[in-house]
């Protein structure tokens, strides 16, 4: 089945045409600045040709529009027929409670992101734009939404709730959702297959460090905790969130500082993380370097960072009674080897060994970076959102007919 | 390999295969505004500027000369600066915003924006002459919106040819931060006129409040017999300005208490308001203060000049010992 997978943000859509039957990515790209001038469309085909178009591109409908005549373009694409897209499978940032899993998209759940919007109000009104445009465009073609959240939907009660009053999750759903459940899911499996065994006999903690950073305890296959809670600003340093703060904290500054819900809400969201800590930058790399150099708050920054992976890391062993292997996905966790080390160090009580020379080589394929006498495996294994997509998409819509 | 094509005819090439359902939606909302003009920026054009373009918004301002030009942008930056300071933004925030401002010493090129917004001083005479300007200049579809807080919308569109285009909106200061706006209906301002810029105000993240013109609308008309009534009390000796302040400020919610309010708006543009009112409506609930008078005699005119109720250092903080009377 050919598929179409859409990821629609704010101002961009990243998309992949997909074969699922030979798991292939025909085509990829996305479409950035949408509604500004200079919109750009990236297009990338399985056979290495590129594109890059500017032109003016006012709405997600617009954009939806350009990404299908790409795809149908003479020079650059691969479908002939637009009939050729079997399914289009959305990205959809939070399902609440509603959504557990992928579903087939009808008006019953559209109804149902559209309650949702209050939960994710930066990210969910887009993924519905992006799914209303192909209603219009690609009539014909069944939709399924994946839900960032889902994956995570089978936490026990324990786990999610916060220690607040009953009401206010009555009331507004405040409970620990967690998110980045595509990846986790992806890599969790993975890890199985690396590890030649059943994924209902392991215990993982799933590491996505990326822009935003989530550690996922997943066992027996399923995310039993995860550190993202109500939003994404919950559990790690990220590169520009602050992750664990104290709430009375976030009160004090107010009070001090007067600023408004929207600045206390910038502030930890976008001043805060590896750039708040450091002044340097929201970007690892950097931070690596600046530390390299001796910038003492570069260090801190990095340190605080590893730390609290590690502190996640003893905090899940103990949720799930074990522990069999460790996961590092997402552009920190594939690609920054200091980071791996830093948040693994001294572990070796708990039978955990990295191996230095495996862990520095530089590769982008799937890896153990475990010593042979490690215990525990620790495993580095590149991320696929889209194919969960596409795959999910593609079952669900064979399920339906 | 890279190559570089143009959007446009990528479209127009396979365009047979995928324009028919957009353009056979029928119910579709309309195309939401990507660009306005502002025609005078100072405080309240910044603003407004400032307002629509980090909602996205190409937007050109227009000012008389390169200086006026100048000081506009480098003011809109020194607020962004200022928001970056307090974490509200960030610098590719401010990068983003600037870069959907343009400016440009050109009337004309206004011509093919669908709103022209005029934030010209309060001068009917001055105004009017813009409008009838700009009715030459602008495709006839173009809505002309007036920031007047004082002058009649009415009367202004007599200027133009369009009188069913002209409609005004009245922000408030901060405009960036203030979520309110009141969209103020002439007497021959057109619904469609009028939705349009209520669905205007919402894009650019106003609550827009449909106000018919009308001396003082609605929030100067039921703020200032307030900040008189505060004058009074003043004036009498029942309390302090301080004391005033807070209790208003503690006892009813507020962020600011009347006085310190009427600093901040100027006691200059106070009175004005308060003689407009008390003239057109006539009655005596708007008689000005008489100590207001006084103050503005005496060149306190609140936070602007350093002096008005209160003493202000140069960040415009209050300063706590030495207030007036």
């Amino acid at each position: 089945m050919k598929v179409l997978v859409l990821n629609c943000g704010s101002s961009s859509i990243k998309y992949q045409m997909i074969e699922t039957e030979g798991r292939r990515v025909l085509a990829k790209g996305s479409v950035e600045r949408i509604g500004m001038k200079g919109a750009i469309l990236n297009h990338q085909r399985h056979d290495g040709d590129k594109v890059k178009i500017v032109g003016e591109i006012v709405d997600h409908q617009a954009g939806v529009e350009y990404i299908l005549a790409i795809l149908l373009s003479p020079n650059h694409g691969v479908i002939q027929d637009r009939a050729e897209i079997q399914a289009v499978g959305h990205r959809v940032v939070h399902g609440g409670e509603k959504f557990t899993g992928s579903v087939l998209i009808n008006e019953q759940v559209m109804d149902g992101l559209q309650e949702c919007i209050e939960l994710a109000p930066l990210h969910n009104p887009h993924n519905i734009k992006g799914i209303r445009a192909c209603q219009r465009l690609l009539p014909g073609a069944p939709m399924v939404g994946v839900f960032d959240t889902a994956f995570h939907h089978a936490m026990p009660d324990y786990a999610y709730m916060y220690g607040i009053p009953q009401v206010l999750y009555k009331r507004y759903g405040i409970r620990r959702y967690g998110f980045h459940g595509t990846s986790h899911f992806y890599v969790s499996r993975r890890a199985a297959d690396m590890l030649g065994k059943p994924i209902e006999s392991l215990n993982l903690i799933t590491c996505h460090l990326g822009n935003g950073c989530s550690m996922a305890a997943v066992k027996s296959g399923v995310s039993v905790d995860t550190s993202m809670g109500f939003t994404p600003v919950e559990g790690l340093l990220m590169g520009t969130r602050c992750g664990d703060l104290d709430p009375a904290a976030m009160l004090h500054i107010m009070g001090q500082e007067e600023l408004s819900v929207n600045e206390i809400n910038a502030m930890l969201n976008k001043h805060s993380g590896l750039v708040g800590i450091s002044g340097v930058s929201s970007d690892m790399r950097e931070i690596i370097n600046e530390m390299n150099q001796g910038n003492n708050l570069a260090r801190l920054a990095f340190e605080v960072f590893c730390y609290r992976v590690k502190k996640y890391l003893g905090a899940y062993t103990f949720a799930m009674g074990g522990l069999d292997a460790v996961v590092f996905t997402g552009g920190i966790g594939e690609n920054a080897a200091l980071v791996r080390a830093g948040s693994l160090s001294g572990l070796e009580f708990m039978g955990l060994k990295v191996d230095k020379a495996a862990n520095e080589r530089p590769d982008h394929d799937e890896r153990a970076i475990n010593t042979a006498d490690s215990r525990v495996a620790v495993l580095v294994i590149p991320t696929n959102e889209e194919l969960v997509i596409a795959m999910d998409t593609d079952r669900i819509v064979k399920e339906g007919k | 390999m890279p190559q570089n094509d143009d959007l446009k005819s990528l479209l127009d090439q396979s365009l047979p295969k995928i324009a028919g359902p957009t353009a056979t939606d029928e119910q579709e909302k309309p195309a939401e505004i990507m660009r306005i003009a502002v025609v005078g920026a100072g405080t309240m054009g910044q603003g407004i500027a400032q307002t629509a373009s980090q909602a996205g918004l190409d937007v050109l301002i227009i000012e008389r000369d390169e200086d006026s030009l100048k000081i506009s942008l480098s003011g809109i930056e020194d607020k962004l600066d200022w928001e970056i300071s307090r974490w509200a933004k960030t610098v590719s925030d401010k990068k983003a915003i600037m870069s959907r401002i343009r400016g440009s010493m050109e009337i004309t090129d206004v011509a093919e924006h669908p709103i022209v917004i005029e934030a010209l001083p309060e001068n009917l005479a001055m105004k009017k002459v813009m409008f009838s300007v700009l009715d030459e200049i602008c495709q006839p579809e173009s809505i002309f919106v007036t920031n007047t807080s004082t002058l009649s919308i009415t009367e202004i569109a007599t200027a133009t040819h369009r009188q069913g285009k002209i409609i005004g909106m009245h922000f408030l200061y901060p405009v960036p931060k203030t979520p309110v706006v009141e969209v103020v209906r002439g007497l021959k301002t057109s619904d469609q006129t009028f939705d349009k810029i209520r669905r205007f105000a919402i894009q650019v993240n106003k609550t827009p409040i449909e106000v018919y013109e009308y001396p003082g609308y609605v929030t100067t008309r039921v703020i200032l017999p307030m900040l008189n009534e505060a004058m009074y009390v003043l004036m009498e000796g029942v309390a302090n300005a301080d004391g005033i302040d807070t209790a208003i400020k503690l006892g009813y919610n507020m962020e600011m208490g009347p006085l310190a309010l009427a600093d901040q708006m100027g006691l200059d543009e106070v009175m004005t308001w308060m003689e407009t009112l008390f003239r057109e409506l006539g009655d005596l609930k708007y008689r000005p203060c008489p100590l207001l008078r006084k103050m503005v005699r005496a060149g306190h005119l609140g936070k602007k000049t350093g002096q008005g109720f209160f003493h202000y250092d140069e960040g415009g903080r209050i300063l706590r010992k030495g207030q007036a009377e």
